[in-house]
């Protein structure tokens, strides 16, 4: 029997560890600031008007709404290098040794890790909503489009963060999963619509592209900020994508973490 | 005869080829202290780590209360709490933090969490570090916030590793207290430690472990007492001393041995010391022998180490 009590009080320990990386955070949000007012706007100026036209009327807003899913992303993943943290510092004994059951502890893993991620990316969000809103003010913007992408990029998160945890807990060495989600992370944000629409790929690019959960993300969060355009992913196809992206991660994650606690394989 | 809070039945851990607790069987009473005594590499954090459910024994079990660690893991945690010898903290938390999360998961309700919190961390010296990361803390520091996760749970079983290395000699005073308050107020406690002198004035019990083997378990003064002629009572005399009256001295009872290292310098060896010297000092004025000086020793856990290893807990350490 699971108890919810538990389960959030694990994922709160994960909420109040991420405030806690304070520099971590600053500079994270500040990388934000600096690819909407530097990179956006002046790759924007860059842009012939049929390109601004075929990816929404503006190429700002386009690529406004793909960095913050590409921030709520990289900090999602964060969840796996506290997993490597509190291995080296042995909290994960500490942990283990709780009057909290191994299926609670993963399951609030899971949440806090994806949680947190969305509580601090969502003042972004909303300045990106603001930025898009702002420069097509003749945009209709429909709540309910809103808010199902929004629960959609919640789904999202835990997803990334299970995903995370699948790595954390698959790669036995830091310095390997470093590596290796460092090279994820760059292919999952390039091989994706965060920057760029499907339609500018070469074909054999874009039939990848096409199936990550980073364009499910980007393309289903600009439906739901209004942006109209024929290069993005239909949004039923979208949410999806993201569901099914959060059923396999988010349980491969907790059923991986817990085996691996009670196998004892963590030592 | 009470029930033991904990029994331990043939509990075994092997990593590979290395075999850390070997067999290992031990009870331990509801309210006392018992103090795991051992040098490094005895196999007493991985009894430990097993009794918590943290590691999964090879071969047999531990009951923490009525539960079987191995079959119902879950409930026999909510019996126990830890102190880890290595604090178990990330470097970006406070000590409020850290100990407010850990009473809270340990179901303390927050009307009695803050009051709790206030006095442990005044007790073990961090209420005015309580805000600070910390990355920014000594080892002992570090080491008093794990004490101190203990003392907030109040846990019916608290299980202590190593609770002052790194600690300052008033600073160990304190958290000997803080141990035994624990008691007081109803927890047992299993104390690991290589430190003889801590094993001696707290531990109701102590069990010696080596090699993963459980090699004697008895109150320490049972323990000193079990060393024949483990008590030493040297003798400096007025004169010196005959032949005949080294053999009368020797067929005293408890008396092991008589070593003359001057002719007018006697080292009994001998037990229960107390009991046998004033038999000695009549001995020695019907003998029309004065006496100068007297000096009387007990001998230590480390010489009842010995006694049943062969080595000092030191040398134990260094194979």
């Amino acid at each position: 029997m699971i108890s919810l009590r538990n389960v959030w009080v694990v994922a709160e320990r994960d909420l109040r560890t991420f405030l806690n990386y304070k520099h971590v955070l600053i500079m994270r949000a500040l990388w934000f600031l600096a690819q909407i007012a530097l990179f956006g706007l002046v790759v924007n100026k860059m842009l012939r008007p049929d390109v601004q036209e075929a990816v929404g009327g503006s190429y700002f807003s386009f690529y406004a709404a793909g960095i913050i899913i590409s921030l709520l992303y990289s900090t999602s993943v964060f969840i796996g290098y506290d997993i490597y943290e509190e291995a080296d510092h042995g909290v994960i004994e500490y942990l283990l040794s709780l009057p909290v059951s191994r299926k609670e502890l993963v399951l609030g893993r899971s949440i806090g890790g994806g949680l947190r991620s969305f509580l601090y990316v969502s003042p972004m969000l909303m300045v990106v909503l603001y930025l898009i809103w702002s420069s097509n003010p003749q945009s209709f913007v429909s709540p309910l489009q809103l808010f199902i992408a929004f629960l959609a990029l919640f789904l999202f998160t835990f997803g990334v963060s299970g995903f995370s945890i699948t790595l954390a807990v698959s790669i036995k060495s830091s310095d390997k999963f470093d590596i290796f989600l460092g090279m994820i992370n760059a292919l999952i944000v390039r091989l994706s619509t965060t920057l760029y629409p499907l339609v500018y790929m070469p074909s054999y690019y874009a039939s990848v592209a096409q199936f990550n959960p980073l364009t499910f993300a980007a393309d289903l969060f600009r439906w739901g900020a209004g942006l109209e355009s024929a290069v993005l992913t239909a949004p039923a196809i979208a949410i999806f994508g993201i569901i099914s992206f959060f059923s396999i991660f988010t349980f491969l994650g907790i059923f991986l973490h817990e085996r691996v606690l009670e196998g004892g394989s963590w030592q | 005869m009470p029930e033991p809070i904990i029994r331990i039945v043939n509990l075994t851990k092997k990593f590979g080829n290395l075999t850390a607790v070997d067999h290992l069987n031990l009870e331990i009473e509801e309210g006392e202290i018992l103090g795991l005594l051992g040098p490094n590499g005895a196999g007493k954090t991985t009894t430990l780590l097993m009794l918590t459910t943290v590691l999964r024994p090879t071969e047999g079990t531990a009951f923490v209360g009525p539960y079987d660690v191995t079959q119902e893991p879950d409930k026999a945690r909510t019996l126990v709490g830890m102190a880890f010898q290595d604090p178990k903290v990330l470097w970006v938390s406070t000590p409020w933090d850290i100990l407010n999360w850990h009473a809270k998961v340990c179901g303390i309700p927050s009307n009695e969490r803050e009051k709790r919190l206030r006095w442990v961390l005044e007790e073990v010296g961090l209420w005015n570090e309580r805000r600070k990361s910390v990355h920014t803390f000594s080892g002992g520091m570090r080491k008093r916030i794990e004490v101190a996760k203990i003392l907030v749970q109040r846990p019916k079983i608290a299980i202590i590793d190593e609770p002052t290395t790194q600690i300052d000699i008033v600073g160990k005073h304190r958290i000997w207290n803080m141990i035994r308050s624990l008691r007081d107020e109803g927890s047992t406690i299993l104390l690991a430690t290589n430190e003889l002198y801590e094993a001696d004035v707290l531990s109701d019990r102590v069990a010696i472990i080596h090699r993963g083997k459980l090699l004697v378990c008895d109150n320490p003064k049972k323990l000193k007492d079990s060393i024949p002629g483990g008590d030493v009572i040297e003798v400096v005399l007025g004169k010196d001393v005959s032949k005949k009256c080294l053999e009368e001295v020797e067929r005293m009872n408890r008396v092991v041995d008589v070593l003359s290292t001057k002719p007018n310098h006697l080292k009994i060896y001998l037990n229960k010391a107390e009991e046998v010297l004033p038999q000695i000092t009549e001995f020695f004025l019907k003998m029309r022998i004065p006496i100068k000086s007297v000096q009387m020793s007990e001998p230590t856990l480390d010489d009842v180490f010995a006694h049943y290893t062969g080595l000092t807990i030191e040398e134990a350490e260094k194979r």
